[in-house]
């Protein structure tokens, strides 16, 4: 696999664990570091069955994948002798300890880089090592606020909403593996590691379109639309009431999407809901001719109705099965029971199944994240449990059963 | 914010991915945030368009300086810093020679077509990888190359739709609102950036190339997982909740004094709550039984929010952040962009850059996520005007003639 030559020492906890698993899944040498109580992950729900239980969250579940698991206390010396120890053996570390732990413990980038030119340590934090805010305390919903998702999500006047499924670590998680291999880079070339921190308030900001750059660039706020988007003036609508629920629509006009809002057109035109006159407009010019004043702004409030009245009319999987063999910008807004049943993702043979020690029935996880021609992305292990590996992993630093006797005894590992 | 720094295109000579030749064939927000992450690193990138089908980021604001026109998106100056650019009607075969030559130059192709366009000009990458063994592919669109719904054409925003994030948004009984516009174009970078870095490395160890299928659906599902796991294993469907958690509350966010004014506040424990309580100056809320431990505090989350609600009320939410953070709550503005501008930490971070620029006097972007000790990133060149780097491109990484080059003109290649 990609990068079966190297090793990972995942110090993550439910803060930064996907970003260990996007590198274990192209290949490396994953190892997870938990305390010997098991990791804070485990505790993050939905869980396995609905009640609280470490060994079955699936939060865990997911992100633990591929990864060999040890237990090691860092809090305590000879952990953190035995982390130097493993450290020596790895191409990576990752952490995500509230910020100054790690140096505290001695397992900071300047301990473990020393003598160890090549390491390549990333820190993932809410928002970065240093700064006014370095020690703020941090939730998902306050990083989304802080790094500008959250305020353009909701109704126009009302509370700012969020994705109720935790996103901002796992943005800072997908920048933290992007900047390893960035790092990889550059220690093939130059034999030189280096200390990579990741702010999730920056990688959240991602999510913003750039909308986030609009007062810097000497833009107006973007306001806050339901379902929608305001491009200059206009709103442009993406959620629309079909007879039977919601989809989405890109409704606009211009070069890039005025082509499909004309086939749109036609297709309503054919129906008889809506006129010739409408059916002709320039979809590629129409933002012009606003903008220049030559018809009135009413005029896009009006389509938009003519376009939610023929929406409302029709069923999702009308709407839907039309906007393929006419090449619109539809799809239904699904709900989770229908993303994982959705026919495009069956037909590319998407899902795992696993059998989880856990659990009685096999359970099915999402699958490769891309497709690879010369390997494919496999599921290798099942999410580890607590301290499973101890005894192949410490096996290798040559500790034997005895060695790992008195570490257990000593509530090292 | 410090002083804006030159804008000067060229070909990048250090940095990380220095001497990396990456042709960037895509477009819009999804493809182009890795390239560009790519070139902050030093990575030379050729941006191909074409100005007879302008961008759709071209169309998409905000906008420098409140003014609108193709070269004047700051989305599209955003997604393509440091890039060159060369612009290439397709629709000619001379240009596609051109592209091909570019082929041989670069050891990372990335397209975002549909699926049907590549192949129509021979250039899939079963025909690529006959010319060229060790190329490292990416394809990149909604739904992959395979499959009943690959000819579909799709947006993130349909993505955010179909991978069932906007679903997951929304107040309790309404519709749906979504995360902000194309929510997967976030989410795919993430996989497929740090995916072609280690194609290049197996490469570069191996000799083979490598190509990569993104559907950009099925990597964004990577960011719900535990959602479909709930789903197949306790049969349980997310509805709409607004802000809440089942683990924490009070959660949400609270309007503070200011027009369009919120502080979002998380209360984790209740420890949390204690030091909340304080903050207010309202000690007798923390022993009260309506506030007692998490499921209380759900069950009577309404009059709870109309205490704390009264609160916010009287400050400003940066005043509230700072007072809630100082007794170590969980708290921040929800900040829009004239917050994040005044943001002491984003301008700890260096998050905003300011670059000289011809015709907008100055323009601001976001700086590259990843703060890197030894490599930083660097920003060398604004984002190109269609066919801003022709000359440069086909003469100095091409080494075209003039003739060559006047020939492409006149059969209407560069446009």
């Amino acid at each position: 696999m990609l990068l079966t030559p190297y090793r990972v020492l995942d110090l993550t906890d439910e803060r930064g664990m996907l970003a260990g698993q996007i590198l274990a899944d192209l290949g490396a040498d994953v190892i997870a570091v938990e305390p010997p109580g098991g990791s804070s992950a485990r505790g993050v729900g939905p869980f396995a069955g609905g009640d609280a239980d470490p060994n079955r969250s699936l939060f865990w579940w997911s992100y633990a994948r591929n990864k060999r698991g040890i237990s090691c206390n860092l809090d305590h010396s000879d952990g953190q002798a035995l982390l130097r120890q493993l450290a020596a053996t790895a191409d990576f570390v990752i952490e995500s300890d509230d910020v100054g732990v790690m140096a505290r413990r001695g397992l900071g980038y300047d301990d473990l880089s020393a003598g160890r030119d090549d390491l390549i340590y990333t820190s993932i934090s809410a928002f970065g090592q240093t700064g006014p805010k370095a020690s703020y305390e941090a939730t998902d919903l306050i990083l989304m606020a802080a790094g500008g998702p959250l305020i353009l999500a909701g109704g126009a006047g009302e509370e700012p909403v969020r994705v109720s499924v935790p996103q901002a670590w796992l943005h800072a998680s997908g920048e933290a593996a992007t900047a390893a291999m960035i790092a990889l880079r550059h220690r093939t070339a130059s034999g030189e590691g280096q200390h990579i921190d990741i702010s999730a308030q920056q990688s959240v900001a991602a999510a913003t379109m750039s909308a986030v750059l609009a007062a810097s660039v000497g833009a107006p706020e973007t306001a806050r639309v339901a379902g929608g988007m305001a491009v200059g003036p206009f709103t442009g609508r993406l959620i629309w009431e079909a007879a039977d629920g919601y989809i989405s629509l890109t409704f606009l006009f211009g070069a890039g999407i005025g082509p499909f809002s004309r086939r749109l057109f036609q297709w309503m035109s054919d129906e008889g809901a809506c006129t010739q006159e409408d059916r002709d407009l320039d979809w590629i010019g129409l933002g012009a001719e606003f903008i220049s004043g030559q018809r009135p702004l009413s005029e896009w409030s009006r389509l938009i109705d003519v376009v939610a009245a023929f929406i409302r009319s029709r069923t999702r999987d009308e709407l839907f099965a039309e906007a393929q063999s006419r090449s619109l910008l539809i799809v239904p807004v699904t709900t989770v029971d229908e993303v994982a049943n959705f026919e495009q993702f069956e037909a590319r043979d998407f899902w795992r199944e696993h059998d989880m020690p856990h659990w009685p029935d096999p359970v099915r996880f999402p699958g490769p994240f891309v497709k690879l021609s010369s390997h494919e992305i496999e599921f290798r292990r099942r999410a580890p449990d607590c301290g499973e590996h101890n005894a192949e992993v410490y096996g290798e630093l040559g500790l034997d059963g005895a060695d790992l006797a008195e570490l257990s005894e000593k509530g090292v590992i | 914010m410090t002083s804006a720094v030159p804008n000067q295109p060229g070909i990048p000579t250090a940095g990380a991915l220095a001497g990396l030749k990456v042709l960037d064939l895509m477009w819009v927000v999804a493809g182009p945030t890795a390239t560009r992450t790519m070139a902050d690193f030093g990575a030379t990138v050729v941006r191909i368009e074409s100005a007879n089908r302008i961008e759709t980021a071209r169309g998409l604001g905000p906008w420098y300086n409140n003014t609108q026109g193709p070269e004047h998106s700051g989305l599209f100056g955003n997604m393509n810093i440091n890039k060159l650019g060369l612009s290439l009607n397709l629709a000619t075969e001379e240009a596609r020679e051109v592209l091909l030559d570019l082929i041989d130059w670069c050891d990372v192709l990335c397209e975002s077509f549909s699926p049907r366009a590549m192949r129509s000009w021979g250039m899939d990458y079963e025909s690529l990888r006959e010319r060229q063994p060790d190329l490292i592919m990416l394809s990149t669109c909604l739904f992959g190359q395979e499959g009943p719904l690959s000819q579909v054409a799709g947006f993130g925003t349909m993505g955010a739709a179909i991978g069932g994030y906007i679903a997951l948004a929304g107040q309790p009984g309404g519709a749906p609102v979504g995360p902000y516009s194309a929510y997967t174009d976030y989410l795919s970078p993430r996989f497929s950036l740090p995916t072609i870095l280690a194609a290049l490395d197996h490469r570069d160890r191996t000799g083979e190339g490598v190509y990569i299928d993104q559907a950009q659906a099925e990597s964004s599902l990577h960011f719900m997982s535990t959602a479909l796991l709930d789903y197949t294993i306790n049969g349980n469907v997310p509805q709409l909740v607004g802000n809440a958690d089942p683990s924490m509350a009070p959660h949400g966010c609270f309007a503070a004094a200011g027009d369009d004014d919120w502080v979002a506040i998380a209360v984790r424990d209740d420890h949390d709550f204690q030091l909340l309580c304080a903050a207010m100056r309202q000690p007798e809320l923390a022993s009260d039984a309506r506030f007692a431990g998490l499921a209380a505090r759900q069950a009577n989350e309404r009059e709870l929010a109309a205490i704390i609600s009264a609160w916010t009320a009287e400050s400003g939410a940066v005043q509230i952040e700072y007072m809630l953070q100082a007794f170590g709550v969980p708290a921040h503005a929800v900040s829009n962009s004239g917050a994040a501008a005044a943001d002491p930490q984003f301008e700890h971070r260096g998050h905003f850059v300011q670059m000289e620029h011809e015709v907008h006097g100055q323009i601001v972007f976001e700086a590259a996520k990843g703060q890197m000790s030894a490599t930083p990133p660097t920003y060398r060149s604004a984002a190109p005007g269609i066919g801003r780097d022709n000359e440069l491109v086909l003469r100095e990484l091409l080494g075209y003639t003039d003739e060559q080059i006047a020939n492409l003109a006149i059969a209407d290649a560069l446009t």
